[in-house]
């Protein structure tokens, strides 16, 4: 009998969901949106993202660099809203994650241009993270000259940096020995 | 003198120790002979006070080359009279290492003497192979009943993960075998392969004499799911805290908390107190979410759903509590090594002050309500008991043994960081029975209401998270514990090369209750099986199918989920009537 006054005491506890919308607290974790504007190409959300649910690869002919977001594996930690330099990735309100028939529904897509090495010609970062680094550049106050000697260093590849350093080193080191 | 030198002294008149290893002060790792293992174990069980808390077999072979077995003693008093305890200061962990050689994998059972080792030992062949002489239960416990014979999951040189042995034929599939008791007209009523309560798998098989249960036999695991080993194959530390959070859907904050504690401990890094009070207030709200669940299931397996829907009603404060808190309606994706990923405002922590003032208010309201109806209590008064002695032997956990009188909580015993700084009651109750441990949990709740108070006014200010520089130091061990709202959790980490871990120990609270079980269904109508299992609280995905069969006839019935939910509600048109 206690138990029935009470239902009248606290009246409805339910509510008419999906038609009134469910409010959630004001820093919830839901699912990462995407902003592609920002998004440079660095793939250090991949790497931090725990449950793989971000994957960032190369396309198969080697001309776009793929962002890609699955949310059905996503664990909402918000690892890669906090690694991401640019904002690109930020969890936002939104918690209804169902879809109809097709899981691709769950995931999200982004291309992004790749740069060629200047000295192999192999794709090894984006266009866009290239830019953003001459931009951070400036902003750090080197000036227009240094950069522009720079530009050709910032566009090889990890690799061919390594070898021309090595051969920088090994010519040094003949030199010495001469 | 340092912690737990005196326990340690009273072993060595006895057995000869040729290792002591402390990491950190008050985790003692002790290394004997395999043939003294037995009698070391039990001295520290039952001489000086010790509980079975885990047992970790490992294999060393590329560090040592042998086998180890590390079994977890929590040195904390017998507890069997009130004074049978252990000082505050004295307490400690006991941990008995012992070597077995690769080309000889057998050692003298512990559980003769301790059976409280059972599933561990069952559990260490099954994963490595290695063979305790004279377990009397020897059957298979973790791997499933078709997994081919010679292959042992954990053993580093095995098998690669990503191929699995090919699955046998449904028809091919051996009988798992029950352990039935003698007599003429034994009953055979199976309970699964859905549990009831939760709707999770396992199964049970219960002995009846006419309506009342004489022994019980069950199967689990299942779902056994290999994340020990996933762990250790290709996760990092980044990425385990998470995995361990998946172990189970209600308390998984608690096993990522063990789980990074160990971590943590193993290298004696120190958390920010900002964090570790976050810590526990994540705890403790899981607790009251966990709590009100089983409270409310204990109602609805009896019929009482009024009470039932109540309860969820509040439950669904505690979720906003979390969300206030976390970010998620769960504590989950939280913890990293080093401290606590998100941070809380001034603004949450008045909200959350709020909440939980409601949380306090309602659940006192519907508590009283489910007291005065007679009906309810008749139902949960007598049912189930676990005795003092069966808890004493199997070392249960959680609300399972305090509801049998003993004072045994994580948080009391060995309290860590911030929770020395609080003041709180462990609530005991000596029924044995349901009630006694439902009645635990509900005065748990007021606690945790409490702790989580505390823990808001006291929060100390600063960052939740420090960079670790070095992270790991390969093969350094340690335990990482704390009270899940179902008992206590352990786990055991030893750090490998690389970042990685070298092995990972996880031991849920359930693990510990399972194997007492058998004696709280003894006695009991079949009516009280699914309220028994519900008392437990079992967690069958982290530990993991009913048969009724009629001892007099010998007949057996397999009993759905539907029936026997029915029956246990309304206690009308027996189900076995027509047996
Ligand atoms: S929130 Fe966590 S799991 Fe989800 S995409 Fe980001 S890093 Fe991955
Ligand atoms: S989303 Fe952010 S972190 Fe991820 S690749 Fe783009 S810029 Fe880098």
């Amino acid at each position: 009998m206690k138990l029935l006054d009470m239902a009248n005491k606290y009246g409805k506890a339910t509510y008419n969901y999906p038609f009134q919308p469910y409010v959630v607290a004001e820093n919830f974790r839901g699912k990462p949106s995407y902003i592609y504007e920002n998004c440079i190409g660095c793939t250090a959300c991949g790497v931090a993202c725990p449950s793989n649910a971000i994957n960032v690869k190369l396309n198969e002919d080697k001309t776009k660099l793929v962002w890609e977001f699955d949310a059905a594996r996503c664990i909402f930690c918000g690892r890669c809203d906090e690694v991401c330099p640019t904002g690109a990735v930020v969890l936002s309100q939104e918690f209804e994650l169902a879809v109809k028939f097709d899981k691709n529904n769950l995931k999200e897509k982004g291309e992004l241009d790749v740069e060629y090495c200047e000295v192999c010609n192999k794709p090894f970062t984006t266009k866009r993270l290239i830019s953003y680094n001459l931009h951070r550049l400036e902003k750090a106050g080197w000036n227009k000259e240094t950069l522009d000697k720079k530009v050709h260093y910032i566009r090889t590849c990890p690799d061919c940096k390594r070898k021309h350093k090595v051969e920088v080193i090994t010519q040094y080191l003949k030199r010495g020995t001469k | 003198m340092k912690i737990g030198e005196n326990l340690i002294n009273k072993v060595k008149e006895k057995i000869a120790i040729s290792d002591v290893y402390r990491q950190p002060e008050d985790q003692i790792t002790i290394t004997v002979d395999r043939n003294d293992l037995p009698e070391a174990v039990r001295i520290l069980y039952y001489d000086l006070g010790g509980w079975l808390s885990s047992m970790v077999p490992n294999d060393e072979r590329q560090i040592n080359g042998n086998y180890t077995l590390y079994y977890i003693l929590s040195m904390e008093g017998g507890k069997m009279t009130p004074d049978d305890e252990i000082v505050k200061e004295d307490k400690c962990w006991i941990t008995v290492k012992t070597y077995i050689p690769a080309n000889d994998p057998t050692y003298p059972s512990v559980t003769l003497k301790v059976p409280a080792a059972v599933w561990y030992e069952r559990e260490a062949f099954d994963m490595f192979g290695l063979t305790a002489v004279g377990l009397p239960d020897p059957r298979r416990l973790m791997v499933s009943d078709d997994w081919p014979e010679g292959l042992f999951p954990l053993r580093k040189d095995s098998m690669d993960y990503r191929h699995r042995p090919n699955p046998v034929d449904h028809k091919d599939e051996p009988e798992h075998e029950f352990i039935k008791p003698e007599g003429a007209g034994v009953l055979d009523v199976p309970l699964g392969p859905l549990h009831i309560t939760s709707d999770e798998p396992g199964h049970f098989r219960l002995y009846c004499d006419g309506d009342t249960i004489i022994d019980a036999d069950y199967r689990l695991f299942y779902q056994h799911r290999g994340m020990e080993k996933l762990a250790e194959n290709r996760m990092n530390y980044d990425q385990m805290g998470y995995l361990a959070e998946r172990v189970c859907g209600i308390c998984g904050y608690a096993h990522s908390i063990a789980c990074i504690e160990a971590a943590e401990k193993a290298i004696g890094l120190e958390i920010p107190l900002r964090a570790q009070a976050m810590r526990v207030i994540c705890l403790e709200i899981e607790r009251l979410h966990s709590h009100l669940l089983n409270i409310g299931l204990a109602c609805e397996v009896t019929g009482n759903v009024n009470a039932f829907m109540h309860i969820f009603r509040i439950r669904e404060f505690s979720m906003e509590l979390a969300q206030l808190v976390t970010g998620g309606r769960k504590t989950y994706g939280n913890v990293v090594v080093g401290g606590l990923r998100r941070d809380m405002t001034g603004n949450e922590i008045k909200q959350s002050l709020k909440i939980l003032e409601t949380i306090e208010t309602q659940t006192n309201e519907v508590w009283d309500a489910v007291m005065d109806d007679k009906n309810q209590i008749k139902r949960w008064k007598g049912v189930g008991i676990l005795d003092k002695q069966v808890a004493r032997d199997f070392s249960a956990v959680g609300p399972n043994v305090r509801g049998s009188g003993f004072k045994r909580d994580s948080r009391y015993d060995h309290p860590y960081d911030f929770l020395t700084q609080l003041d709180f009651d462990i609530p005991t109750e000596d029924g044995c029975d349901v009630f006694a441990r439902e009645t635990v949990r509900y005065k748990e709740l007021l606690q945790s209401v409490s702790i989580i108070r505390q823990c808001f006014e006291m929060m100390p200010g600063g960052l939740t998270v420090i960079k670790p520089q070095t992270l790991i130091k390969p093969q350094a061990f340690a335990i990482g514990n704390d009270e899940a709202p179902r008992g206590e959790n352990i786990h055991w980490i030893m750090h490998g090369n690389a970042q990685k871990v070298y092995r990972w120990r996880c031991r849920a609270a359930t693990y510990n209750n399972w194997p007492s079980l058998r004696y709280q269904f003894r006695g009991n109508t079949i009516a009280d099986a699914a309220l028994i299992v519900c008392s437990l609280d079992p967690c069958y995905s982290c530990t993991e199918r009913v048969t009724v069969v009629d001892v007099k006839s010998n007949k057996s019935k397999i009993l759905t989920h539907k029936d026997l939910k029915r029956y246990s509600q309304s206690l009308k048109n027996h189900p076995l009537k027509n047996l």
